[in-house]
């Protein structure tokens, strides 16, 4: 195996930056109480290995907001006509250093959505030209702390999918083992030296059950009381969704800067916002943060997988560690077996009776109780 | 029993839910719980990683009559909801605990690291055998807390007398460094802070003054006050929004900077913005249920506002 000691990893991002391509690594911010993100590093920077970032490298590929096109209207010969300009594909070459397991795993499931494969379903350009231009370069990990669950997915830290080069903490530096072509580039380069050394033994996180997890789901779908007790200390803020590595939600807007000309972008959305379904009529399908919750528990662990074949959780743990709200999701996927047994067909609480029963439209059988308006 | 958890299942006598903590090993810290019965009820306690402010969620809960466990500075929050109508004081029951202060839980992961068990005793915390001093790890808020007895409360938990607040002291650096700058190096500072908002909302779903939450201004086309995208001129200028429209009316809670994913020091600007409005009109909001906040009553034309009152 390859291996590079600790005080020449600032060479490799060094030699990456001369490559031409900019590199993302994880970093304290600046007037911050260890408060660490992905961000670009130009050479001076000190990196951050040791904590867990904030946000996920998912900016990389899908930034939070990108223009698609710019127009303008014109008059010609008393007519107005409208110009539009696309937005170049993204032809810049990235690299992110220090992405964890369950950051790359999530790239490799937001590829089952965005790049299927030729002739099987529409393939993002604007994703697919990121994600060509990306490398990501994986620590592995050799510890954790309590809100990682990654080992519920398989191979947890050990797995390899999303990932170009695997770099493993050893003694005195990193061992690097290519999983790619792109990897295997970067593991010849001559700050790298061979070693004898083998790879040290990865963490193994706490984990939940996820057998059958997608049909738990829908199983519970119906359950609005256990929907609303599950939540109750979510605030509907979209941190969890933002955070995510996996979430991929955009809306596509208009923005003019004159009354001439404008542009139209696509920018990351929340499926816990309450303007994510809000219809143009007033009528809103997922009225509480129940409703908007149990969507985004469904998406992850039942719609996506049926749809995909990916889940879309890796295990990263941010939404637990770093939920304003203190909500963890564990507790609801536990949650979701119990529902299941305790609600037999044709054993479910009849009727609703809260401000938003019997509205049509609203998704599900309707809320139950007078926290349905949340 | 612990007096708190007595206290609670009283209170359940008469409300439908009461909100307070529970210790959770995942976090090795207290997240919040909504108890609905004395069973529930059990397993309620309060320590120094109590941070959030459980008022957030009375506006939400106006149709029920709901207890709530409450720090003082969280009480300020419930006066300040009452006296903005958005909260009955006949369908609140407050449990009023003696606070020595909560602690910063960035700190804390940064000393510690996430979900180890926190000991906080005799002036020191404690985890996995590394110690720090108490004070070094408490939020700023905490500092000086002027808030320790609290303002209204049905049920008292403890001693309020019994608890000496932090002594005060300034965010490190920052606020000194933050007061010498031009008005041009401020422009920049915020340009660069703003630059990492992903505008989550999460300062705003975290306030418990921010009830407007789903017709908020920052995320609306109508009015299309600010744009859609996520960038620092559009981050920034929502979030002026939401701190104009808190003028008179934050409690200086802290909970948008805890809630804060990339570390914006929010309470540089709210406390800016609270002290004038302490200085202009004599008014720190959520101290009397009876009064009207300055900005909503004030009249430009009859600018007759009595700082006495």
């Amino acid at each position: 195996m390859r291996f590079i000691a600790t005080d020449r990893i600032p060479g490799l991002l060094g030699r990456l930056v001369e490559s031409g391509m900019s590199v993302w690594a994880p970093q304290v911010v600046k007037d911050t109480v260890n408060t660490v993100l992905f961000a670009p590093w130009t050479g001076l920077e000190e990196i951050s290995l040791d904590a867990y970032t904030m946000l996920s490298a998912k900016q990389l590929v899908l930034p939070a907001t990108e223009r698609l096109f710019s127009y303008r209207y014109t008059l010609e010969g008393g007519r107005e006509r409208i110009g539009i300009e696309p937005s170049p594909p993204a032809d810049k070459e990235t690299a992110v250093f220090g992405a964890r397991a369950c950051d790359a795993r999530a790239l490799a499931a937001l590829d089952a959505l965005f790049l299927p494969e030729e002739g099987s379903g529409y393939r993002d350009p604007g994703y697919a030209a990121h994600r060509a231009g990306l490398t990501v370069i994986t620590l592995a990990c050799t510890t954790c702390d309590s809100a990682c669950f990654c080992s519920s997915f398989g191979k947890g830290p050990a797995e390899t999918a999303g990932s170009d080069l695997i770099l493993y903490p050893v003694e005195g530096g990193l061992l690097a083992e290519p999983v790619t072509e792109k990897g295997s580039q970067i593991a010849a380069f001559d700050i790298f030296e061979d070693s004898e050394q083998s790879k040290p033994e990865l963490a193994t996180t706490a984990c939940i059950d996820l057998e059958g997890i997608g049909d738990k789901f829908l199983g519970a779908f119906n359950d609005l009381d256990f929907w609303q007790r599950a939540t109750e200390n979510c605030l509907s803020c979209g941190y969890c969704t933002y955070a995510c590595p996996a979430c991929h939600c955009f809306n596509i807007f208009d923005e003019m800067s004159s009354d001439r000309e404008g542009e139209r972008c696509r920018s990351w959305d929340a499926c816990m916002f309450y303007v994510y379904t809000l219809e143009t009529s007033g009528h809103n399908p997922r009225p509480s943060i129940a409703h908007r919750y149990r969507n985004r528990v469904g998406h992850k662990f039942s719609y996506y997988p049926a749809n995909q074949g990916e889940l879309l959780c890796t295990g990263c743990g941010r939404c637990i560690r770093n939920c304003p709200g203190g909500l963890d999701v564990r507790n609801v996927l536990k949650g979701l077996a119990a529902v299941e047994a305790a609600t037999e067909p044709g054993t479910r609480k009849p009727g609703p009776s809260g401000p938003e029963a019997g509205k049509p439209g609203t998704e599900g059988p309707s809320a139950n109780g007078p926290e349905a308006a949340r | 029993m612990t007096e708190l958890v007595t206290k609670i299942q009283e209170v359940l006598n008469e409300a439908d839910v009461v909100l307070g903590w529970v210790h959770s090993a995942a976090a090795g810290a207290a997240v919040p719980a909504w108890f609905h019965n004395a069973v529930e009820a059990e397993a309620a306690v309060f320590d120094s990683t109590c941070v959030h402010n459980l008022a957030v969620h009375l506006p939400r809960l106006q149709d029920r009559t709901a207890g709530i466990v409450a720090k003082g500075c969280d009480i300020r929050s419930v006066v300040q909801l009452i006296s903005e109508g958005q909260v009955r004081r006949d369908r609140v029951r407050i449990i009023s605990v003696p606070c020595p202060g909560v602690v910063d839980v960035k700190k804390v992961w940064r000393c510690f690291g996430y979900g180890k068990k926190l000991i906080d005793a005799g002036g020191q915390v404690e985890m996995e055998g590394k110690t720090a001093p108490r004070e070094e790890i408490l939020l700023w808020k905490c500092r000086g807390c002027r808030d320790t007895a609290p303002l209204i409360s049905d049920v008292v938990v403890g001693d309020p007398a019994g608890v000496a607040p932090p002594s005060p002291a300034e965010r490190t650096g920052l606020r000194e460094r933050f007061d010498a700058m031009t008005p041009a190096e401020r422009r920049r500072f915020w340009q660069e802070q703003f630059s990492r908002c992903i505008r989550c909302n999460a300062c705003r779903e975290a306030c418990p003054l921010c009830f407007c939450r789903d017709v908020c201004t920052m995320q609306t086309r109508e009015p299309h006050w600010t744009g859609g995208q996520i960038n620092a001129r559009e981050a920034e200028m929502a979030q002026h929004i939401r701190i104009n429209h808190l003028a008179g009316r934050c409690t200086g809670c802290e909970e948008c900077e805890r809630a804060c994913p990339v570390g914006i020091p929010l309470m540089l600007l709210l406390e800016e913005q609270n002290r004038a409005v302490e200085k202009l009109f004599g008014y720190r909001a959520g101290t009397d249920p009876e009064a009207k906040p300055p900005l909503l009553v004030f009249d430009i034309d009859n600018d007759t506002w009595d700082s006495e009152r």
